[in-house]
């Protein structure tokens, strides 16, 4: 029955791999929250914005992804239209930990590129996977 | 510009500093190297710039060459940006404007400031009110406080001249004499001679809640030939006047007595005077001053050592009370000590008269450790009659209240029964080998009385406990004289303390024991 396969492979493995990357991204940041805490002068009322922005798009990308997977699995178009809006959500406060963190360090940097580019990806493949299930 | 760490001098080229910017190139070419090459930034960032500097010494003159290079830090934890501007600077301090003075006041004015000045002060508010109970009680050492100032006790400081500036500690029993200069002129305006000065202020009880009178409990009159006569009536207030060119009632001592609770409160306060007469050519009078505190409803009785004898202390007695005949009921009786130490163990107190019969009243405390001998003489003639001579020499000898127990340590309790050693009466008859073998009756002429002791506890701290104490009354057989002859016989008492300590033993730890035990299954396919 493969010619009426309509689930995107790149986009199932693009999300598979996201979802580790982000497990890997979110204790890098976390433990270089607290070294950066320790080593440079970081004050509670600035450390309390970058820390909330982070939880934040950690509790984000739980139902992102399983929506993600679910739509792309059933050819749902609706899952996949909500998981591409919590990408958008995801995307900004990515951009935040980039730009308007309290201090970036050089890792901050590599980390959100990454992400960012993987975010990126995975809105244009969900894009054609919701054009292929719509058609 | 603030980055040049040697810049030290403002307006003034320091020396060898090239990134001070007060120098001109005549300076820069005195200079023989540079003391700080490189001024950055932050090291932490990931770029900076960078101004490196260095002497070129074989131009002539030498001059400073200036480099500004890109430094990058390689490391993957490098700043790359921050959005924080006080971020990798020192916090400048606030400077106090009329707006902030109040808040920066409230912050910093204080002993200590923390970072959170409205928490600390409701902890403070909080403990004050238990706070102010607790000290309001007398400690030890704490002067005790009167209306005016402190209780005085006038004592010598440097030199033997009474200061009026002592206070007297609580429950510090002290005793001091000094010297005070008087004349007989200044007799009613010198105030530490009146008994009013040191009665005049009552006591706060509580330090600043009630007031204790200090009342006067005796009053000895020291006339100028050194005898006291103990005065009946302590009512009048007997202030020095000048009479017949003397000047009585000045004060030559004061013994306060101060009672007080075991929550630390003073309830009551007597003060006992001895006045004397000061004469025209007396410049300077002696003043003795006692302060002692007692705690109510206890007898105090002066300790001899805690727990072991101190050598010098005087060994603590007692009798056991009348009316506890059965052994069973003599756990249950309590010694009664007396803190008069003519009741105490005592010998016979040698005087210079070496009268027997004249010496009846004189005895002195057995101390402990200390080994003494004393005796008197004894006149007899044909007259005097053995039986009553023989009674009178026993209390001679033994003084009017022998004790029954010795305590055994130096803090034993009246209480506990069995840390007193029973005092072992030996007489010893010394049968003078004599022509006539009648019967006569005997006198005893040496009381010995042995305590032997023995060190008791640690072999560091090792402390003295009498373990038994054997007063040993020696009589010999009185000879009839002939008549108007007369004899003199010398009658002696001492105290021996011999110390019968064991050698220390030593104690070892037991030996390590080797706790084998097969596994279970050792011999699995067996058994």
């Amino acid at each position: 029955n493969n010619s009426s396969q309509l689930s995107s492979l790149p986009l199932q493995i693009l999300l598979y791999v996201n979802g580790i990357y982000y497990i890997f991204y979110f204790l890098a940041t976390l433990a270089m929250m607290i070294y950066k805490s320790q080593v440079f002068s970081y004050p509670d009322d600035l450390l309390a914005p970058d820390l909330a922005v982070l939880f934040l798009m950690a509790i984000l990308e739980v139902p992102r992804s399983y929506l993600g997977f679910k739509g792309n699995l059933t050819e749902a178009e609706a899952p996949l239209g909500l998981s591409l809006g919590l990408t958008v959500g995801s995307v900004v406060l990515c951009v935040y930990l980039l730009l308007w963190q309290t201090y970036v360090l050089w890792a901050d940097v590599l980390l959100n590129a990454v992400l960012l580019s993987a975010y990126g990806l995975e809105s244009g493949l969900k894009v054609t996977a919701i054009a292929a299930f719509v058609s | 510009a603030g980055l040049c760490v040697c810049d030290l001098l403002v307006a003034q080229c320091d020396v060898n500093c090239c990134c001070d910017r007060d120098c001109s190139a005549e300076d820069f070419s005195l200079f023989t190297t540079c003391s700080v090459p490189v001024v950055t930034g932050d090291s932490q960032l990931c770029s900076q710039k960078a101004a490196v500097y260095s002497l070129d010494v074989e131009a002539n003159p030498p001059e400073r060459i200036f480099k500004l290079i890109d430094q990058v830090n390689p490391s993957i934890f490098c700043i790359h940006a921050t959005n924080y501007e006080q971020a990798l600077s020192l916090k400048s301090p606030e400077i106090p404007t009329p707006e902030n003075f109040d808040q920066l006041l409230d912050k910093f004015g204080g002993a200590t400031f923390s970072a959170e000045p409205e928490s600390w002060n409701l902890d403070t508010d909080a403990e004050n009110p238990p706070d102010a109970n607790e000290t309001s009680r007398y400690e030890f050492g704490v002067p005790v406080q009167t209306e005016d100032a402190f209780l005085r006790l006038p004592s010598p400081v440097v030199s033997s001249w009474c200061s009026d500036a002592n206070p007297a500690g609580f429950l510090v029993n002290q005793a001091t004499k000094c010297i005070r200069s008087v004349s007989v002129e200044k007799c009613d305006s010198i105030q530490a001679l009146s008994m009013l000065f040191y009665i005049n202020s009552s006591i706060l009880a509580v330090k600043s809640v009630f007031q204790v009178n200090i009342s006067v409990q005796s009053i000895v009159v020291q006339s100028l030939n050194g005898m006291r006569t103990l005065l009946s009536s302590t009512d009048v207030l007997r202030l020095p006047v000048v009479l017949d060119g003397l000047c009585i009632n000045a004060v030559l001592g004061v013994n306060y007595h101060i009672t007080h609770t075991d929550t630390g409160e003073i309830i009551e306060a007597a003060a006992a005077f001895v006045l004397g007469a000061i004469s025209k050519e007396t410049l300077s009078i002696e003043q003795s001053f006692e302060i002692s505190f007692t705690q109510e409803n206890t007898e105090p009785v002066p300790l001899s050592g805690n727990p072991g004898y101190v050598v010098g202390l005087p060994v603590r007695a007692g009798f056991q009370p009348q009316g506890y005949p059965f052994p069973a009921a003599f756990f249950f009786a309590a010694l009664a000590l007396s803190s008069n130490k003519h009741s105490q163990l005592t010998i016979l107190h040698s005087t210079s008269t070496q009268d027997c019969l004249a010496a009846q009243g004189a005895r002195a405390p057995v101390l402990f450790g200390y080994n003494m001998i004393s005796g008197c003489k004894l006149r007899i003639t044909a007259a005097t009659e053995c039986q009553p001579l023989a009674q009178t020499l026993l209390d001679v000898l033994k003084g009017q209240s022998f004790p029954e127990y010795v305590a055994s340590f130096g803090n034993s309790q009246a209480q506990d029964v069995l840390d007193w050693v029973p005092i072992t009466q030996l007489l010893i008859s010394e049968q003078m080998i004599s022509h006539t073998l009648q019967s006569s009756c005997q006198i005893p002429v040496s009381l010995g009385i042995e305590v032997k002791w023995t060190k008791y506890g640690s072999l560091v701290n090792p402390q003295a406990r009498i373990v038994n104490v054997t007063a040993t009354i020696t009589s010999t057989t009185l000879k009839q004289l002939p008549s108007g002859r007369e004899r003199i016989i010398p009658i002696t008492s001492s105290v021996v303390f011999t110390d019968i300590s064991s050698p220390a033993e030593p104690s070892y730890k037991a030996w390590p024991t080797i706790d084998i035990k097969l596994p279970f299954d050792f011999f699995y396919p067996f058994v």
